[in-house]
């Protein structure tokens, strides 16, 4: 009785706050209906019970779009047509923390508990010590195969676990051989794969001082090699473009990929291939000194905007859902296969559910364990120069020029790009 | 005296009242956003850092190799192009010009009517028609022209022809109005006399249609020319200036300076001052070529 009516007088004072003051708004930017913004919804619903006086409203905006109407907003001082809180590529974060400083709310003293976050992820949210993002969804690279088509060639997703580049190469001649499939598809002009490899051995194309790490780079070297010798044994088959290299997952073209785990939403999306598929580790360098079988590839991270008149609601949105609800988390896994790297989620049961499509293997659980050993990088300020740069050196090897240089040239055009 | 000149302030006052709209919206959106653009061209820095540094921005570029890519593309489109694209809207125009044609309606709304299509959309629709497994390749490799199917956006030549091909059926049927409107001002009897004297349709093409169009063929050309040095939907979306740079076209590099990379808004709107200067020296040289009035 007693607490009925504190509920009903708190009902009316909610109620009667909510005429007065109006609700708060949220309004939040990010991307893709069945992934971000699904997760979004939820962690809205969630927290709808915790403050009902806020509304969350999400404004559907590809990446590309967020980046262009950011830079606009900027550099035409419009900081109020932006949102409150908008989703970032982890890869463009450095840059844009960096380019526009006083933009992002400094997340480091809001009270959020970073280290309940995977390490590799959170340093991609760092700017000079200081937390710009709450880490999102997880990267985490996996070697996705299909076990019917390696079968037939003698081999199992064993035979793919701990292995090196040469071993996976040799391995993928012998399916190519027997059996007539690749084993990867790659999207050509697309350094993606590059990417992938420098990260797992620790590396990347700047140093620790954000200097060019290019032409005398032995990993990135050695990384070039691999993709030209993958492409050349045609153990990699090049496709012009995103839509294709879909394609060669769905329509079974290809006996597997090497992408960010996100790329199992994609996989599951075909359901005659059920069963059929399963994931491992990633190969590592032979001769990179730090070679790991782990790396990342893609990821996003919440930012909230300085200038928001609601950023400590939207801060507080932030800490009660994505930084502190497990719930959420075991919410959006099962349906939309949006792997958290919030480490807590982890221990929940959801997690260690076998998969159906993946034979049983308890995938998630698996893709947790990976992400918690991928080499800490930071992407840096030039990113997007440098990822164009070598995407134009792999080209230009592809057509017969030599690694050094097209890897000297590369380093030099992004040279120029960072000069005064 | 005085009610005349009264009348005669009315009415330039009238005249004035017709043209400041428009004079107003096209200084506050045209050259007040060149004034301003001039200006950020003078200024270098990263994001909103800028500072005033005089001239670097211009000196800058001279050694900047992408850019030298992407000006040599632009050209070697310009000048495969906007040429064949011309005579193909001439020819058309002429054929399509003869009222003796059935259905010249439908086939003029079928030539012109890629116009109306957006930028964006058809170059997709060309991304997938020329995609490995599209139509393209299917209908060359089952009339056995080629082969195997053709990678056209993975070889550099190829995507060149490609998005010379794209621009040719987008372009052609808008620069085949403006011949077709030409034509109505040619006189039926001056074609009627040459035929009296025995002249060929090529004569008659070459010797009557080409010099009595010559005003509308130096304005389309000037049109296409300023159109092609500052392609962009194209190139974005079609190829994504690749395989290794060698579709990307000027203003696709100033693109990706301004939203891809760290910005630099000074040294882009000095890149966009080159393709003026460019524009403006092509359009004079093409002025004293073609106009012998």
């Amino acid at each position: 009785m007693r607490k009925t009516f504190g509920l009903c007088l708190f009902l009316i004072l909610a109620l009667t706050l909510a005429g007065v003051a109006s609700a708060t708004e949220i309004t939040v930017w990010c991307w893709d209906p069945l992934f971000n913004i699904y997760a979004m919804e939820e962690a809205a619903k969630i927290y709808a019970e915790i403050n009902p006086d806020v509304t969350i409203n999400i404004v559907e905006t590809p990446w590309d779009d967020v980046q262009t109407k950011l830079t606009t907003a900027v550099m035409a001082g419009q900081l109020d047509t932006l949102p409150d809180i908008l989703l970032m590529q982890d890869n463009a974060l450095v840059k844009n923390v960096t380019n526009y400083p006083e933009v992002f709310y400094d997340l480091t003293e809001s009270g959020i508990d970073f280290s309940q976050f995977a390490d590799f992820k959170v340093n991609h949210t760092v700017v000079d010590g200081r937390n710009f993002g709450v880490p999102f969804d997880n990267g985490a690279a996996i070697t996705a195969l299909r076990v019917d088509i390696l079968e037939q060639a003698g081999y199992t997703v064993e035979d793919f676990t701990d292995i090196t580049w040469s071993r996976f190469i040799e391995i993928g001649k012998d399916v190519l051989e027997k059996t007539g499939y690749p084993l990867l598809s790659a999207v050509s002009e697309s350094p993606d794969h590059i990417m992938v490899c420098l990260q797992s051995a620790g590396t990347w194309m700047f140093d620790e001082n954000g200097d060019v790490f290019i032409a005398d780079n032995e990993v990135l070297k050695e990384t070039v090699e691999v993709y030209v010798e993958l492409v050349k044994s045609g153990v990699l088959v090049q496709v012009p473009d995103w839509e294709q290299y879909i394609g060669t997952l769905n329509r079974g073209t290809v006996a597997g990929t090497i992408n960010g785990c996100w790329i199992i939403g994609t996989i599951v999306a075909q359901p005659e291939q059920a069963g059929k598929w399963r994931i491992t580790n990633i190969p590592r360098m032979d001769r990179a000194p730090n070679a790991t079988q782990y790396s990342n590839q893609g990821g996003s991270s919440w930012m909230v905007l300085a200038h928001s008149p609601n950023k400590d609601v939207a801060v507080d949105f932030l800490k009660h859902t994505f930084a502190g609800s497990v719930e959420l988390y075991e919410t959006i896994l099962p349906s939309s296969g949006a792997l958290a790297t919030y480490l807590p989620a982890g221990d929940s049961d959801v997690y260690n559910e076998p998969h159906p499509f993946f034979g049983g293997q308890a995938i998630y659980a698996d893709i947790t364990e990976f992400a918690a050993q991928v080499p800490k990088i930071s992407y840096g300020v030039y990113n997007y120069e440098a990822r164009d740069a070598v995407a134009m050196a792999i080209s230009q090897v592809l057509q017969g020029w030599d690694i050094d240089s097209a890897l000297r040239e590369a380093e030099e055009t992004v040279k120029f790009l960072m000069g005064p | 005296m005085g009610q005349v000149l009264t009348l005669k302030r009315r009415q330039n006052l009238i005249g004035w009242l017709f043209i400041v709209p428009a004079s107003v919206l096209i200084f506050i959106f045209y050259f007040y956003p060149i004034v301003r653009a001039a200006l950020l061209s003078f200024q270098t820095g990263v994001g909103v850092n800028l500072q005033y540094a005089g001239l670097f921005n211009y000196q800058r570029l001279l050694a900047d190799n992408v850019l030298k890519t992407s000006i040599t593309n632009v050209f070697i489109f310009l000048i495969i192009q906007v040429p064949v694209m011309l005579t193909l809207a001439l020819i058309l125009a002429s054929l399509l010009n003869d009222p003796n044609l059935k259905f010249r309606g439908f086939f003029r709304t079928a030539l012109f009517l890629p116009c109306a299509t957006s930028l964006v959309s058809y170059a997709i629709v060309f991304r997938s028609l020329f995609a490995l497994d599209g139509l393209v390749n299917f209908v060359l490799t089952s009339l056995n022209i080629v082969e195997r199917p053709i990678n056209w956006i993975g070889n550099p030549w190829t995507a060149r022809a490609l998005i010379i091909i794209a621009l040719t059926w987008r372009w052609t049927g808008y620069n085949m109005v403006f011949y077709l409107a030409g034509l109505q001002n040619i006189d039926r009897s001056i074609y009627e006399a040459a035929l009296i004297d025995g002249a060929s349709g090529f004569t008659r093409f070459t010797r009557i249609t080409v010099p009595l169009l010559k005003p509308i063929i130096l304005l389309t050309s000037i049109m296409s020319t300023n159109g092609t040095l500052q392609l962009f939907d194209e190139t974005m979306n079609l190829t994504n200036g690749g395989p290794a740079n060698a579709t990307l076209s000027v203003s696709q590099y100033i693109y990706r300076l301004s939203f891809q990379y760290s910005p630099r808004f000074g040294y882009a709107a000095a890149i966009s001052f080159v393709i003026f200067v460019m524009v403006a020296v092509l359009s004079f040289i093409q002025m004293r070529v073609g106009d012998t009035r």
